[in-house]
């Protein structure tokens, strides 16, 4: 068969407007996310027994089933107990809840990278406690969780596809609908596939051009 | 018209749970299968090698796994007229091509984990290229594969819930079924979520084992994550 592109070009608009709801969706799922995530992290690491068991269990509840079924949980089963939400809040819910458990196990990870006796130190060297937090734990810590930060942002654009599913009017959906429309199946698949690969190659090139710079002060390798 | 959620839907999602952990069987070994010679040319001396692989691992992992669903199912037919794929082997190809991707990852994390001084050693000692492998990095990199290979492994389980929308009754396929039967979304997809729970939990107490009996322990920051969410 002989591929032929041409008639992919009126719904180029439909693509881009795709690929602007993944991005968006996506932003909004890391911001939220995150900042849940770092509550997630607090309560998991804090000395309340009934907050620590509760955040690790909401924690290995949603990394141990698929974000398909949470989907599908926010968008068919709670309009079953009046809660009647459209597919972009569904899917903004649903990535933000689903983030905010795999962010909380990396700052969990950063946090627990920096070796006690480095804060051991600072007080040996008259540090006082807020410039400890600062210096010794909050810096590197950021540092050594920014590339598995940025790992998830791609990991999480590359699953608001999912959110097709539910009807989400993003990337793969509009490229199932312009196969649907066009029957050029394959050359939608490869438009999309592409927009994907491109947005995250270049989330990838910038993540590495941001660590860089960001942390140009740092001692290379691991604290 | 609907009937209420009982004990008899068990079934039905306990047998898609079935399916499911075949097909993540099934894809999990041939993706461990074509990810090792994946991981293996990527780190390899010849330079064709290296740059098929990287492109192949560089595409894969930069294309969600639903577009990669759609392309085999509904590509392959196209591609190869006539061709007839059942959707077990559709699905078996989809989830592999993109496993041998994640697991080429983890094969490379893991041998350039190996101290240079140790595949040095083993040129020093006249050691061909493959006698190498075998005898001094593998052994030692396989041991440090197996942690981020179990959250490989719960990645693929939880992936193999989009092959859903070719229709294949997995496990969440069957939930939908027995919600159309029984207008019970909330205990249905309850159920099917315990029942991935149970699935993934269970692989990840045996990768604790292994780690308590081993000493290993899953780096979190520098080798990859696990695949998908």
């Amino acid at each position: 068969m002989a591929l032929y592109f041409g008639d992919l070009l009126p719904f180029s608009s439909l693509f881009l407007e795709g690929l602007w709801t993944a991005v968006y969706i996506t932003l909004i799922a890391m911001l939220a996310g995150s900042a849940i995530g770092v509550l997630l992290y607090l309560g998991k690491a804090g000395a309340r027994r009934a907050l620590r068991l509760l955040c690790t269990g909401y924690i290995e509840v949603i990394r141990n089933t698929p974000l398909l079924v949470q989907l599908y949980l926010i968008y068919f089963a709670l309009p079953a107990v009046g809660i009647n939400l459209g597919p972009v809040w569904a899917a903004a819910i649903g990535l933000t809840l689903n983030n905010a458990a795999y962010t909380a196990e990396i700052y969990r990870a950063g946090f627990e990278s920096v070796p006690y006796g480095l804060r051991e130190a600072g007080k040996a060297l008259g540090m006082k406690p807020a410039q400890i937090v600062r210096y010794i734990v909050i810096l590197p810590a950021t540092r050594n969780v920014f590339p598995a930060l940025t790992n998830q942002l791609i990991l999480l654009f590359l699953a608001s596809s999912i959110g097709s599913i539910i009807s989400l009017p993003e990337l793969t959906n509009a490229t199932m609908t312009v196969s649907n429309t066009t029957y050029r199946t394959i050359e939608a698949l490869t438009v999309g596939g592409l927009l994907y690969l491109a947005v995250s190659a270049v989330l990838a090139l910038a993540s590495k051009r941001a660590e860089t710079t960001l942390f140009r002060w740092a001692v290379s390798g691991h604290v | 018209m609907f009937r209420a959620f009982g004990w008899q839907d068990l079934i039905p999602l306990a047998k898609g749970a079935w399916l499911t952990i075949q097909l993540c069987a099934v894809s999990g070994i041939l993706g461990i299968f074509f990810g090792l010679i994946l991981g293996l040319a990527r780190t390899s001396p010849s330079r064709i090698a290296r740059w098929i692989s990287t492109i192949y691992i560089f595409c894969i992992r930069g294309i969600p796994i639903l577009v990669i669903i759609f392309f085999i199912f509904f590509g392959i037919p196209l591609l190869f007229p006539g061709m007839e794929l059942d959707k077990f082997a559709a699905a078996v190809i989809a989830l592999t091509v993109f496993a041998a991707a994640y697991v080429a990852e983890i094969v490379r994390g893991s041998i350039e984990a190996i101290p240079k001084g140790q595949s040095e050693a083993a040129e020093a000692l006249g050691l061909d290229y493959w006698r190498k492998l075998r005898y001094v990095v593998l052994p030692q990199a396989m041991k440090i594969m197996v942690p981020p290979g179990v959250g490989f492994l719960i990645g693929l389980v939880k992936d193999s819930s989009l092959v859903t929308v070719t229709g294949f009754i997995e496990l969440t396929q069957a939930g939908n079924i027995v919600t159309n039967l029984t207008g019970d979304p909330i205990k249905t997809f309850l159920v099917v979520a315990a029942m991935y729970f149970i699935i993934c939990y269970g692989i990840s107490r045996l990768g604790r084992l292994y780690e308590r009996r081993t000493g290993i322990h899953i780096n979190a920051l520098k080798l990859p994550e696990p695949a998908g969410l």
